[in-house]
C-alpha cells in the first residue's frame, strides 16, 4: 500500500502532478563474438536503463516550464508519459485531474502535443486538410475552429503556405502548422518536446514568441524541452533539470544562476589513481572517486 | 468520449468517413494525368491478379469440380473481398504492423477517440481504392448471371454476411501477425504485408483437390479458404445446411476475438516499453 500518493484534489491550480514516477527501460546486449551466438539467443544479457526514477513535479495553471537535461536524461520518456503514449512502471500522474492512460479518451481532447522530430500533418495534401481533418477528429465546434483557426493563421503566418502540400515545407514551416494544429482545439496544457529542433534563429525566435503569447494570452499552461538553456530562459520562469532520471533542480531560473552559474567543475584523472598534487598539496580527493576541484 | 453512446459513435464513424473520403478525392484530383495513370494502373493489376487462375479455368474447362462460371464466382468473390480491404483499411492499417513496427501508434494515441473507431476509419480510400473492388463486384455479378442463380434478398443477406466475414478474417489475420511488432518492432515491420499477400495468392483457387489435412490447414491456421472458397460453395449451393451457412460468419467472429486479444496484449505491451524506434515514413502519405 506505500508508494507515492499523490494529493486527493489537485491543490488549487495544480494542473500536472507526478509523484514517484519510475520508468526502466530494458534493453537486451548482444555479444558480436560468433561463440557468443549461443548466448545470445537463449539467455541475452538484459541491461535496464533507468529512465525516470521516483520524479516527482507539480505544475501550476498557467506556468511555463522548461524541462531541461542531457540526451537520454528522461525529458521524451515524461513528455510520453504526459501524452498518453506510455504508462510508468511506478508512480502516480495525474493531469487536470485524470489518469491519462485510464481516461486517455476524454484527457487527450484537452492537451495538446507536439513532438519535434514527429509531424501530424497529413504529408501529401495541403496544409489546411490537416487543420479540417483535426477539426473532425478532435470534434472542434465551428465557432471555436473558426476562432482558433484565425488566431494560428494570423500569429504564425500560416496563410503564405495553406495551400501547400506539407511534404514541400521547409522545416520552419512546418513546425509552425503542427504548433497550429496542435493549438486548434484550445488545450489547456501544451507538452512540447523539442519544438525548436533544427530551426534557424529566426524561425526559433518566432516560435519561441507565439509560445509565449498564448501562453499570456490564453493562460495555456505550457511544459517544453529542450537542450538549449538560452531559448528556455527567454520563455520560462522556471526551470526543472532532470539528469540520469533524477531530477536534480527545480526551480526559478535566477536560483539556478545563483546555485550553479559562478561554479565549474573540472574533473581531473590521474593515471594510478593518486590524487593530483598543487604546492604540495592532495587537491580535493575523495576515496574511490576522481578529484574534483571547484574553479 | 469512451462512453460515447452507439448513435453518437455512428454518427462519429460517418462524419470520419466522409472526411477520409474527401482527403482521399482530393489527393486523386491532385493531378489528372496522375488520377488517370493511378485508375488504369489499378485496373490493370486487378486483372493481372485474376488472370493465372481464369487462364487455368478456360485451359482445363473449369477446376476440378467447379466449372469455368463457378471459378468465376469464385474469383468476383475473392476479388470483392480485396477490395473491400483496399477500399476501409488502406494507410497501413491492413498492414499495421508497419505503424506498430514503425512507432507510429502514438499518433493514433494522442487522437481523442478509441483506437477501434480511428482503425476502422482511417483507411477509407473510395475513389483510390474503389478499382478492385468494381472489378470484383463486375465479375461476380457476371457469373452469378451466367449460372443463373436466383438472387432473393436471403441469398443477397447471405451474400453480403459472407463477404463481411471474409475480410474480417482476412483483416484478422493481418492483426494477428502484426501483433507480433510490438515485441520485435524491426523484424516483424512487414508481417501485415506477407500475411496479407499469402491470404491474398491463396483464396483465388478452389481447395477440393487437396487432402483433409492440408485443406483443414488452409481453414484454420492460414484461412485462406475462408475468404473465398468455403463461403462460395455455401452460395453456390454446393454445400447446405444450417451449419454450411453459419460456419464463414463464425469463423469471421472468431477471429476477430483472437486478433482483438492479441493486439490488446501487444498495446499493453507498447504501453509498458513504448517504441524504441520511430519512422516517418508511410504515416499519414
Amino acid at each position: 500500500m506505500g508508494g507515492p500518493v499523490l494529493s486527493a484534489t489537485l491543490p488549487s491550480g495544480t494542473v500536472v502532478e507526478l509523484a514517484g514516477v519510475c520508468k526502466t527501460y530494458r534493453q537486451r546486449q548482444r555479444s558480436e563474438r560468433l561463440g557468443d551466438i549461443w548466448r545470445n539467443l537463449l539467455h541475452p544479457e538484459v541491461r535496464e536503463v533507468q529512465a525516470l526514477r521516483d520524479v516527482s513535479l507539480t505544475i501550476g495553471r498557467g506556468e511555463v516550464v522548461a524541462y531541461a537535461g542531457p540526451n537520454g536524461a528522461g525529458k521524451s520518456t515524461t513528455v510520453k508519459i504526459l501524452s498518453s503514449a506510455l504508462a510508468p512502471d511506478a508512480g502516480k500522474v495525474r493531469v487536470l485531474g485524470m489518469d491519462p492512460i485510464r481516461d486517455r479518451v476524454r484527457y487527450v481532447g484537452r492537451i495538446g502535443v507536439v513532438f519535434g522530430q514527429r509531424t501530424e500533418l497529413w504529408w501529401d495534401h495541403p496544409v489546411a486538410a490537416s487543420f479540417e481533418w483535426k477539426r473532425v477528429v478532435w470534434d472542434v465546434a465551428r465557432p471555436r475552429y473558426e476562432r482558433m483557426l484565425g488566431l494560428v493563421k494570423e500569429l504564425l503566418g500560416l496563410n503564405e503556405y495553406w495551400h501547400t502540400l506539407s511534404r514541400e515545407l521547409s522545416l520552419g514551416q512546418r513546425m509552425r502548422a503542427d504548433l497550429g494544429l496542435a493549438l486548434l482545439h484550445e488545450p489547456e496544457i501544451l507538452f512540447l518536446d523539442e519544438p525548436t529542433i533544427g530551426l534557424d534563429v529566426l524561425a526559433k525566435r518566432n516560435m519561441l514568441r507565439f509560445i509565449q503569447e498564448v501562453n499570456r494570452e490564453r493562460q495555456v499552461t505550457v511544459m517544453l524541452t529542450s537542450h538549449d538553456m538560452a531559448e528556455l530562459e527567454q520563455l520560462a520562469g522556471r526551470i526543472v533539470l532532470i539528469d540520469r532520471g533524477h531530477i536534480a533542480f527545480d526551480g526559478p531560473f535566477d536560483r539556478l544562476r545563483r546555485e550553479l552559474g559562478d561554479r565549474r567543475h573540472l574533473l581531473i584523472e590521474t593515471p594510478n589513481g593518486s590524487p593530483p598534487r598543487a604546492r604540495g598539496r592532495a587537491l580535493g580527493a575523495q576515496r574511490g572517486r576522481p578529484p574534483r576541484v571547484h574553479l | 468520449m469512451e462512453a460515447e453512446r452507439a448513435p453518437g459513435m455512428l454518427r462519429r464513424l460517418v462524419r470520419l468517413w466522409r472526411l477520409y473520403a474527401t482527403l482521399d478525392l482530393i489527393w486523386l484530383a491532385r493531378d489528372a494525368r496522375q488520377a488517370l495513370l493511378w485508375s488504369l494502373s489499378d485496373m490493370v493489376t486487378s486483372a493481372a491478379g485474376v488472370a493465372a487462375t481464369l487462364l487455368i479455368a478456360e485451359r482445363f474447362a473449369g477446376i476440378g469440380p467447379w466449372s469455368r462460371p463457378q471459378v468465376m464466382f469464385l474469383m468476383g468473390y475473392a476479388l470483392t473481398v480485396e477490395g473491400i480491404l483496399v477500399m476501409f483499411f488502406s494507410n497501413n492499417i491492413l498492414h499495421i504492423s508497419r505503424r506498430v513496427g514503425r512507432g507510429q501508434l502514438d499518433h493514433i494515441l494522442t487522437q481523442p477517440q478509441p483506437i477501434w473507431a480511428a482503425f476502422l476509419t482511417e483507411g477509407f480510400c473510395p475513389f483510390t481504392g474503389s478499382a478492385v473492388l468494381a472489378a470484383g463486384l463486375a465479375l461476380l455479378g457476371w457469373a452469378t448471371v451466367r449460372l443463373g442463380l436466383a438472387v432473393s434478398p436471403s441469398w443477397a443477406a447471405a451474400a453480403a454476411l459472407n463477404l463481411a466475414a471474409s475480410t474480417a478474417v482476412a483483416l484478422s489475420f493481418s492483426f494477428l501477425w502484426a501483433s507480433l511488432a510490438f515485441w520485435a518492432p524491426r523484424a516483424a515491420e512487414e508481417i501485415s504485408s506477407s500475411a496479407v499477400d499469402i491470404i491474398v495468392q491463396l483464396k483465388r483457387f478452389p481447395l477440393d483437390g487437396l487432402g483433409p489435412l492440408l485443406r483443414l490447414g488452409l481453414l484454420t491456421c492460414l484461412p485462406a479458404g475462408l475468404t473465398a472458397w468455403l463461403p462460395c460453395r455455401y452460395l453456390l449451393g454446393q454445400a447446405r445446411g444450417v451449419w454450411a451457412a453459419a460456419v464463414t460468419p463464425l469463423a469471421g467472429l472468431l477471429f476477430v476475438a483472437l486478433a482483438a486479444w492479441a493486439f490488446r496484449k501487444g498495446l499493453e505491451h507498447y504501453g509498458r516499453t513504448g517504441s524504441q524506434r520511430y519512422s516517418s515514413f508511410g504515416h499519414r502519405r
